[in-house]
């Protein structure tokens, strides 16, 4: 390989990641000041607050260590998901696909997986003073139930993360692979290829059923509303991250805003084949399309309300089913 | 696990979630256990205490004026019903017959209170059940009241409508005020009505209240719950009919059947325009003459008592009084008897539904945290 091809790659690849992280960082202020402040009609957070202020401060304040029995994994895993969600993006750049096995539909399936599994973990490494009870049984205020083993918030959190890792994540994973059963293959750069051929996936009708399935397993990824028993207001508060202080939180939050940059920059090779590269104009596409799922995310957010697992069951096998739909609408 | 079960007399339990006495889904500090098997709540426990005041000790001795300026203290949300029926323990046990612009006043007042309290309920209900924008909207109609409460009474939050005799001069209804009250009435009835056609339509909303935490009528005449939550079970009562000063007002008293979240949601959307009619009503026939008479002369009394129908139920207020001074006195807040049906609304539901089972009943433990009981051994 010549120098020249080296040097141009790796401004590509270094390039697009500044790029994606830049716009990245306004994403959760244009959902919350734009789109969800606008609809009820307050006046919001500043635009800059959620995803660039809130993380800047967060990181230089003082870290309080958590009551948790293992505290250095528990505060190592923010980290780990950041990393997780950039090797993500990472893989989606053109000039990665000679990584043949790592840029496949597999590996990203894989590297969501861990991203859910992260949040298993979190939950169960924390113990917040929210679910703190006294220390003797209170008896004498009629307790009927004294000694009954005690649960934390982000227990409940933990477990509910487990039961999305079950069937939350279906919707996106099933969407991930209606490109692949259109282009044949499970590499993106073979999908990417298929769709400068073909046109792009979206343009059919499995790609639109497709894109809608995507879309809903999008939201649930994110936690955002109706989907966020994750970390529902009305008990486990912010469930895996309630515990998260300073620096340890600052990442919890540029991870988000990266996650919903880089899941709209993976819509964009899947269904429009357009990768996210600074040295081409299709970036602009990729920018639009991590735009448009945040505002239309908080659209459907603000007018929704917390589905508990009575309504999120059906939603999500209905949503997957849509998509086995859109899968065999493929083979049409 | 058997331990448990024979002290429960329900399911075996697995683990206990607590929640509070801070939590944000909580908008007054107390805390509920929840025992829990699979994230469905089996058994309930709800504990007040942690804002406890012992106003009624406060009260004891006071001058009886300053007494009922105190009793407004109680709470911030239903202030002035707590002045207005502390007013009237003193009012019934001195005889004391009220000019009739000042009995209007203090039911625009009671009214208004009920119309603030009410969407109030309706946006905690909408943030608890995660839906935000509702809430915020809200939260914008009820800015009108609040806004018209300020005028009255000078405040938003203590009004000190009421005093012995009528009410102060200070809360007079002039031309301006009443235009202003009339504005905002039809202001109100507009964007609840509004508000009311997108709630019922929303199949989403309506998939999470409906049969959700339910206290059927038996449970709650056994609950011995009160004021809307008990009409939202199908119970005709309503102490507003019993009350003298609401004789000259017409208004129906709404049940509904079923006492879920849906019931109780749509109980204070329905209450609300008929708030809206007794104040148009008193707007419309609101007499002349004083609104004081303070030629009332103090005397001792017996022990004195008075029941009115607050926001959230029934509030009782009583004391006697000694040279003018309040001995005795006690506070019974609606909330105190509807914590049982609190308790007995979540059992059987998702842990996430179980916050809704407790806002359903309106709970206010800032006001009920402040009795006290006395137990002689």
């Amino acid at each position: 390989m010549e120098a020249s091809t080296i040097i141009y790659s790796t401004a590509a690849v270094i390039g697009t990641i500044i790029v994606a992280f830049i716009i990245s960082i306004w994403l959760p202020g244009i959902e919350r000041k734009f789109v969800q402040a606008r609809i009820q009609q307050r006046i919001g957070p500043p635009i800059s607050s959620p995803g660039i202020m809130a993380p800047l401060k967060f990181f230089f304040k003082e870290t309080i260590n958590p009551n948790s029995p293992l505290p250095r994994l528990y505060n190592a895993l923010p980290l780990v998901g950041i990393i997780i969600v950039l090797f993500i993006f990472l893989f989606l750049i053109p000039e990665m696909y000679f990584l043949t096995a790592l840029t496949s539909i597999i590996a990203i399936v894989g590297l969501l997986k861990i991203e859910e599994v992260i949040y298993v973990f979190m939950g169960s490494f924390s113990r917040s003073i929210m679910s703190l009870s006294m220390p003797f049984p209170d008896v004498i205020k009629g307790a009927a139930h004294p000694n009954i083993k005690k649960s934390f918030l982000e227990d409940l959190s933990s477990l509910r993360a487990f039961r999305l890792i079950a069937f939350g994540s279906f919707p996106l994973y099933i969407a991930l692979f209606v490109p692949v059963a259109m282009a044949g293959s499970i590499f993106l750069g073979d999908i990417v290829a298929y769709q400068q051929l073909n046109g792009p996936v979206l343009f059919s009708l499995a790609g639109i059923l497709g894109a809608i399935v995507y879309f809903i397993g999008y939201m649930i990824l994110l936690n955002e509303y109706p989907f966020a028993i994750l970390k529902t207001k009305a008990d486990v508060i912010e469930g895996p991250y309630m515990e998260y202080a300073a620096k340890y939180r600052s990442y919890t939050y540029l991870t988000r805003g990266f996650l919903m940059f880089t899941l709209g920059a993976l819509f964009s090779v899947l269904f429009l084949g357009i990768p996210p590269n600074i040295l081409s104009w299709g970036i602009l596409v990729n920018i639009l399309v991590a735009l448009l799922f945040p505002i239309l995310s908080a659209f459907m957010s603000a007018f929704s309300p917390i589905f508990t697992f009575k309504q999120f069951y059906p939603v999500a096998a209905g949503v997957s089913l849509l998509g086995v739909l859109a899968i065999l609408a493929t083979f049409v | 696990m058997d331990e448990n079960k024979k002290s429960s007399g329900r399911n075996v339990i697995e683990t206990e979630i607590t929640m509070g006495p801070v939590h944000p889904a909580a908008l007054e500090p107390y805390r509920v256990r929840l025992f829990v098997e699979d994230e469905i709540v089996k058994d309930a426990e709800i504990t007040v205490g942690v804002n406890h005041r012992g106003i009624e000790r406060i009260m004891e001795g006071l001058p009886v004026e300053k007494a009922n300026s105190l009793t407004e203290k109680i709470c911030g949300i239903c202030s002035n019903v707590h002045i207005w029926n502390s007013v009237m323990v003193a009012e019934k046990g001195l005889e004391i017959e009220i000019p009739e612009r000042a009995s209007y006043i203090r039911v625009i007042m009671g009214e208004l209170e009920r119309l603030h309290s009410h969407l109030l309920y309706l946006a905690h209900g909408n943030e608890v059940l995660g839906h935000e924008t509702f809430a915020m909207r809200i939260f914008y109609i009820r800015e009108t009241v609040m806004e018209l409460l300020r005028m009255i009474g000078g405040n938003r939050v203590q009004y000190g409508v009421s005093i012995i005799g009528g009410v102060r001069p200070r809360c007079e209804l002039d031309e301006m005020r009443i235009q202003k009250i009339k504005e905002g009435m039809d202001f109100i009835e507009e964007k609840v009505a509004e508000f009311a056609d997108r709630f019922v339509s929303d199949p989403m909303i309506m998939s999470r209240i409906t049969g959700v935490c339910p206290i059927p009528k038996k449970e709650a005449l056994r609950l011995a719950v009160s004021g809307p939550s008990l009409r939202a079970t199908g119970v005709d009562m309503d102490l507003r009919r019993d009350m003298e000063c609401y004789d000259p007002f017409d208004f129906d008293v709404i049940t509904l059947e079923g006492g879920d979240v849906k019931a109780n949601l749509l109980m204070r959307v329905l209450e609300i325009p008929e708030s809206i009619k007794i104040i148009r009503q008193a707007i419309k026939n609101l007499p002349g003459g004083p609104i004081t008479d303070r030629t009332w002369e103090m005397q001792d009394t017996g022990v004195i008592k008075s029941y009115v129908e607050a926001a959230r139920g029934r509030l009782y207020h009583s004391y006697r009084l000694e040279e003018g001074r309040v001995r005795g006195s006690i506070v019974r807040t609606p909330s105190m008897s509807n914590i049982g049906a609190m308790q007995y609304a979540c059992i059987g539901h998702h842990i996430t539904d179980a916050q809704l089972g407790i806002v359903q009943c309106d709970p206010c433990f800032t006001c009920t945290d402040r009795a006290i009981q006395i137990i002689k051994l």
